[in-house]
């Protein structure tokens, strides 16, 4: 630890970089006017957590993480917009209210407490340091669908299909 | 250019050097009751929906039941290989299913209510105009679920298998798209049963908290070797996942359920319902609390007690005040659950016997009546009040009969199989020195028997009126003859398991679930 930079500069400039965009995305979402507009800056915070996740060597997280957040949950939320709201676009009675306002940023400086202590006030992650070499997670993760969670993998699918099948089923009209 | 080379030299290097995966060795022969029911959901939803044959009325029906039927042949070598004292039970797929001869029991009754209710659907979806193959899939997969859960010698994989029995059913439970209550008895059943899997899945994490694993064999191997200081955690875990198999086995306070969805289903739905959940959910819970926590059954068995008691207390009392038949059913199929878990509280080899008695004759007399009970219901699936049965054994005296056998059964007369299964139940209590148990569980028998006369006497005795016994004519019911198979099979049944009970009592001594490590 040399520099300000660290063992990794390349890492390091990255994770700034990244986190800087976040940063910047993450007051947008709670800025924009447009609704559709903060969900897609949504969409940029969290593929910048993916790529924070593919710099700690966790593709399979960083993965996850684009599958599940940015693949169903923001299209979830766009869709939620588009069902419920007939204006996209830019609205002036997005803004929010004072008393809202001021829970949200009570609520957002406990979460800043909460993770400042978590990282700084206990010893633990101070000192740990990352192994150079990560194993391929993902690797490891199909190694064990395919062996010690074969079950467990072929039954989701049919609990899967069975949902699928209801869905269908009962969404159909007559 | 030689650098590259040396580098790919390297990745060649490196891919020669991965070792193949070590895949659990697949033990199909033992899976394939199993794989038929699931393969055959599959096959089935695919090939009605290439060939416009299968649209064809009863070809549906047709070929559910011939998946059942081949599940069960398949059953047959299983068990013959289960049973010989040289090779005898055993786990498959790395220790998460468990072969013997209870989960195979298990399969073969699941599948059998898979017949019943392909049978009694048949006709149902026709009348009702539901159309579609989609009911059959769903059957199917939700009975290959139940085989999961109740073949699972792991607490994940039992979680699974009960999240896709769950998911058929709530759908198979709305199916009914006209009828107001069949959607309200889905999503209430869905709204509830997804209460249970939370419990169920807490559970499990806790009891993996206080042991170290979700695998059934060594959940029980450690609590065997080891004796746990403050078992806080895993008291909580037993009693979390009790409540999670308390709300599908329909335990009381665990009921509220029942009644609604039990009602608001479509009737052969319902049958499935009664049966197939039932001795799945009842299977997971003995092959948790018998097996793996066996060691801790002086903790347990006080939570079944009061389980069992209110349940049969409970369900008989609630049940004699009701007027509707379908209603009067869902309730003593609570007192019923109440009996399976007197038997399980024994907490012994020959209790567990009772219960494997017990759910294998009730699958039939319960598929039996709600396949009259459907019947009676005509078009709409409506007429279940007690005044709808007056005089059925004036314009059906058949179907009264058959009806009057169920009931009998599930009253417990001697010569029916419910008189058999409920002296085990009793009996195994008595053994266990559970002698106040016993003597509640006759006297809820009695209250239910109450019950079970009353709708005997709407079907006999025609009114308060001797004289106007001829102006009432009785319902007219027309009986398809799928269904009359159906009733025919669950009548031979209940009527064989009673006059001659010995078979089946071998087959459940057979029948007792045991954990076998890996080799």
């Amino acid at each position: 630890m040399d520099t300000v930079w660290g063992d990794n500069v390349a890492q390091n400039i990255a994770f700034y970089l990244i986190a800087a965009i976040m940063v910047g995305a993450a007051i947008k979402v709670v800025t924009s006017k447009n609704v559709v507009h903060a969900a897609l800056y949504l969409v940029a915070v969290l593929i910048g957590m993916a790529g924070q996740f593919i710099l700690l060597g966790a593709e399979f997280i960083a993965a996850t993480q684009l599958l599940v957040y940015v693949g169903a949950i923001v299209v979830l939320f766009l869709f939620g917009i588009m069902l419920t709201r007939a204006q996209v676009g830019s609205d002036p009675d997005v803004d929010t209210t004072a008393a809202q306002r001021t829970t949200g940023g009570f609520v957002a400086f406990i979460l800043l407490v909460v993770m400042g202590y978590a990282i700084y006030g206990t010893e633990g992650l101070s000192e740990t340091k990352l192994p150079e070499e990560r194993v391929q997670t993902i690797a490891e993760v199909s190694d064990s669908i395919f062996s010690t969670y074969l079950v467990p993998f072929e039954a989701i699918s049919v609990l899967l299909l069975a949902a699928l099948i209801g869905a269908i089923v009962l969404a159909r009209r007559d | 250019m030689i650098a590259a080379g040396l580098s790919n030299l390297g990745v060649l290097a490196q891919i020669a050097e991965f070792t193949p995966l070590d895949t659990p060795e697949v033990q199909w022969a033992a899976l394939l009751p199993l794989l038929i029911l699931a393969g055959g959901g599959v096959v089935l939803l695919t090939v009605s929906s290439l060939v416009k044959a299968m649209a064809a009325p009863g070809v549906n029906a047709a070929a559910t039941v011939l998946v059942g039927l081949a599940s069960i042949i398949a059953c047959v070598p299983v068990w013959q290989r289960v049973q010989d004292p040289e090779r005898g039970p055993f786990t498959a797929v790395g220790g998460v299913i468990g072969i013997d001869g209870f989960s195979i029991l298990a399969t073969g009754l699941i599948a059998a209510s898979v017949i019943l209710a392909a049978l009694l659907l048949d006709d149902y979806l026709r009348r009702e105009d539901i159309d579609g193959v989609e009911m059959y899939a769903l059957l199917l997969l939700s009975a290959s679920g139940g085989v999961i859960m109740a073949s699972a010698n792991d607490l994940i994989v039992m979680f699974l298998g009960l999240e896709a029995l769950s998911i058929a059913i709530y759908v198979m439970a709305a199916m009914h798209r006209r009828r107001i209550e069949s959607q309200e008895a889905g999503f209430k059943y869905f709204i509830v049963g997804a209460f249970s899997s939370a419990f169920f899945l807490y559970g499990i994490a806790m009891v993996y908290g206080a042991t170290g694993s979700t695998n059934l064999v060594e959940i029980a191997t450690f609590l065997a070797n080891n004796l746990l200081l403050r078992n806080g955690v895993l008291m909580l875990g037993m009693a979390l996942l009790l409540v999670g198999f308390g709300f599908k086995v329909s335990a009381v306070p665990f009921q509220g359920w029942t009644p609604d969805v039990y009602q608001g289903a479509p009737t052969p739905v319902t049958a499935f319902m009664a049966s197939a959940v039932k001795v799945a959910a009842f299977a997971g819970l003995i092959r948790v609390f018998y097996l793996a926590l066996g060691t801790y059954s002086l903790d347990w068995k006080p939570a079944i007690y009061a389980l069992a008691v209110l349940s049969m207390i409970i369900g008989a009392t609630f049940a004699v005040v009701q007027t509707d038949v379908k209603r009067m059913m869902a309730y003593s199929s609570i007192s019923h659950a109440g009996f399976v878990l007197v038997a399980v509280q024994a907490g012994t080899e020959k209790g567990v016997t009772a219960a494997i008695f017990y759910l294998t004759s009730y699958v039939f007399m319960v598929a039996g009546s709600f396949g009259v009970i459907s019947l009676v219901g005509r078009r709409g699936d409506a007429a279940h009040s007690l005044d709808d049965y007056r005089g059925l054994s004036r314009s059906r005296p058949g179907l009264a009969l058959a009806f009057t056998v169920f009931l009998l059964a599930q009253a417990g007369v001697p010569l029916t199989s419910g008189f058999v299964a409920k002296f085990n139940v009793i009996a195994a209590a008595v053994d266990a020195r559970s002698f106040w148990l016993a003597l509640i569980a006759m006297l809820a028998s009695v209250i239910a028997a109450v019950l079970y006369l009353k709708i005997i006497v709407a079907m006999y005795l025609t009114g308060d009126d001797a004289e106007a016994d001829d102006s009432v004519a009785g319902p007219k019911v027309s009986i398809p003859l799928p269904a009359a198979a159906a009733i025919g099979i669950a009548i031979v049944a209940t009527l064989a398991i009673g006059v001659l009970p010995g078979y089946l009592f071998e087959v459940a001594g057979d029948a007792v679930p045991v954990l076998i490590a890996l080799p």
